[in-house]
């Protein structure tokens, strides 16, 4: 059967064809607007940080009875603590590399700061994500270095994690290189970090190293990021450390003796909470927790979404496979096959959808720019929405499958036999 | 035309075992006209269903236009109904969501055919039966015999060979059922073959030929006159 006596017929179910026309483009508003969050989360969750983040786990831990002032004598003390503890674990058998840090990527510790291309710059010209690390900080990483040279034993100084902050060179990564030096050649520039009059000279570019939050107020600068040849004192700690390959468990509980064997005057807060010797993966996994939470919700929501509204056409055919029980002996009687009773309800449903996709698009395009206004969202790429009619036509063939069948089934005799 | 041997067909329930026919012989020839009557219960509808393809039947034989009926499939079934007979039942059994034209067009879009040759079959059919003005309206602003008429413009449209009619006049006034009866005729004279149940005796006398089914089974009358006085002796009996 062609259109037009299809269309007729169902001029006269408006009530039935208009709610589910309706429900068809509320769902399609709805669930291709969802998949592209979710698509954008999925996307932030598995953004790389620039770290070769296998094998990797941080220690954070406190002395007990450490100096605690910011005199020479004391940052000297504090200094061969932390020495002492590289060292250990540097011994450790699985241990490959170690270093220690003020905060590594995903960490949410954060220490950031403007940089400028001259001294006292009213708006500095890029904002940027600091981390403080030894000679080791690169190579522990697994950073990759774009252009100029990491940092050697020579170049690494030490403070109180409260003095001024001056380094005389920094390694600066790709994505800060670009901003502050479009034209190129960053290595060997001079910098002012804050409101320095000193310079801070690059040295060296790593290709990308993310900052150390994933929370949206970074999201101008998730990839600017600067190292400083520092070891940072105070009375507590961070130690990045690589295990070898396929030796992270074993090289975390050894860590642990190691840490305790060179030095017991300390806390390691092994607490759900603090959970204070943990693997990178487990960082990443609570820094996108929001993400994933998100994703999950809305694919629970389209979910929902599509089965009610395929149960909402699976129930308005069966009702109207019921009605028309009659007039589908009838045809049959005049001639229809099975084949085109069962066309007759699939292509009913397809215009019935067809009608509420493009309503939908409409309405999908609306809460698109509803969502960028008020929450700030990316423009929807028109992908997403030629999909989500894809999803929507593809449901209703689907749904209305089974009632269709029945009414195929619908035996010719019953032209003559009913009422 | 139509011919039928030893034919019979058993209705089973979960309880019952019914008969509506047994041992059933029928001879219609190609042009012939004829009326169909007996008591209620005794297996006209069943007759007219099983000639008409809408159902299949238990055992023996049955030869449609020299087609044997119970190898066909059910595609080739419907294309016989589409293509071959015509079908007026008594509760003319118009579709409700589509107005006459639309009604008048099932058949013929079942069957393919282009548009130009469809309209000009629909028009032909609705003069025929008087009702060209009214191919907007839908069923339910028609009287019972318009609808009916409505119905015998469908069945015609696709010109059959044989027009089957389950009491086409059972539900309509005398003067109603007079006017389908003359367009019967009108179409039988034009060459086509017509089964048609009734209960009403002076229809059946305008048919060429009466047969009657009792408790399943046919009994010509126009052949065997003195079974006929048997035969009536019976229903009279069944019906008390
Ligand atoms: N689907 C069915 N299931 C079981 N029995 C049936 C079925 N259809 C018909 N019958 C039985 O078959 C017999 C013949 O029925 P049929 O409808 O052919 O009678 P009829 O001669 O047309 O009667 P009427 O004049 O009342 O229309 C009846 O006994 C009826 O109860
Ligand atoms: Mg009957």
């Amino acid at each position: 059967m062609t259109l037009p006596p299809i269309l007729a017929a169902l001029r006269k179910h408006k009530a039935g064809v208009v709610l589910i026309a309706l429900q068809i483009a509320l769902t399609l508003a709805i669930v291709c607007n969802a998949i592209f969050i979710i698509g954008q989360r999925i996307q932030r969750i598995q953004r790389p940080t620039g770290m070769n983040e296998g094998n990797l786990f941080l220690i954070t831990q406190m002395w007990v009875g450490a100096p605690t002032g910011d005199d020479q004598a004391s940052g000297d003390k504090m200094d061969s603590l932390l020495r002492t503890d590289l060292a250990a674990l540097r011994n450790v058998p699985d241990v490959e590399s170690v270093t220690a840090m003020n905060s590594i990527p995903l960490l949410n510790s954060s220490w950031t700061n403007g940089v400028s291309l001259k001294p006292k710059q009213q708006h500095s010209t890029a904002h940027a994500a600091f981390y403080f690390g030894d000679e080791n900080m690169l190579k522990t990483m697994g950073v990759q270095l774009a252009a100029g040279r990491a940092f050697t034993a020579a170049d690494v100084q030490h403070r109180s994690f409260r003095a001024e902050d001056k380094p005389p060179i920094i390694i600066v990564s790709q994505a800060l290189a670009d901003k502050l030096f479009p034209g190129g050649n960053a290595v060997g520039k001079s910098v002012y970090i804050a409101d320095n009059t000193e310079p801070s000279t690059i040295i060296g570019v790593v290709k990308r190293l993310q900052v150390s939050s994933a929370d949206t107020w970074t999201n101008d600068f998730t990839w600017n990021t600067v190292l400083e040849p520092v070891r940072l004192n105070s009375n507590f700690s961070r130690y990045l450390v690589r295990a070898k390959p396929g030796r992270l468990q074993a090289a975390m509980k050894e860590s642990r003796a190691a840490l305790f064997a060179a030095n017991p005057m300390r806390v390691i807060d092994d607490s759900a909470e603090h959970n204070s010797i943990r693997s990178f993966a487990d960082i990443r996994a609570k820094a996108y927790r929001a993400d994933r939470g998100m994703a999950i919700l809305m694919s629970v929501i389209c979910v929902i979404l599509l089965a009610v509204t395929g149960a909402g056409i699976v129930g308005l055919t069966s009702f109207w496979v019921g009605q028309r029980h009659k007039q589908i002996g009838v045809r049959r009687a005049l001639g229809a096959r099975k084949i085109d009773i069962l066309r007759y309800f699939q292509t009913e449903n397809l215009l019935i959808a067809g009608g509420g996709a493009v309503a939908g698009i409409i309405l999908a395009i609306g809460l698109n720019l509803w969502l960028m206004q008020r929450y700030e969202m990316d423009r929807m790429p028109v992908l997403y929405v030629l999909a989500g009619v894809a999803v929507v036509l593809a449901l209703g063939q689907a749904a209305v499958f089974a009632p269709a069948r029945r009414a195929a089934n619908v035996p010719p005799v019953v032209a003559t036999r009913t009422v | 035309m139509l011919k039928m041997t030893h034919l019979s067909k058993v209705y089973r329930t979960e309880v019952v075992e019914t008969y509506a026919l047994r041992d059933f012989n029928i001879d219609v020839k190609e042009g012939e006209f004829v009326a169909v009557m007996g008591p209620s219960g005794s297996g006209k509808t069943t007759f007219l269903t099983i000639a008409g393809l809408l159902e299949s039947f238990t055992g023996g034989e049955y030869r449609l236009d020299g087609i044997e009926v119970r190898e066909l499939d059910d595609n080739a079934r419907s294309k016989i109904r589409n293509e071959k007979i015509g079908f007026v039942f008594q509760s003319f059994n118009l579709i409700p969501d589509l107005n006459v034209h639309d009604n008048v067009e099932v058949p013929l879009r079942y069957r393919g055919m282009k548009a130009t040759e469809r309209e000009q079959r629909i028009m032909q059919s609705l003069e025929r039966v008087g009702l060209a003005s009214r191919a907007r309206h839908y069923p339910a602003e028609l009287s019972g015999g318009q609808q009916q008429r409505v119905a015998i413009a469908r069945a015609l449209a696709g010109s059959p060979r044989l027009l089957l009619a389950d009491e086409p006049t059972g539900n309509l006034d005398t003067q109603m059922a007079r006017g389908v009866m003359e367009l019967l005729e009108d179409i039988h004279r034009e060459g086509a073959t017509i089964v048609m149940v009734t209960h009403d005796p002076e229809l059946a006398a305008r048919a060429q030929r009466s047969v009657h089914i009792i408790d399943g089974q046919a009994v010509d009358i126009n052949e065997e006159p003195r079974f006929h006085n048997h035969a009536h002796a019976r229903v009279a009996s069944q019906q008390i």
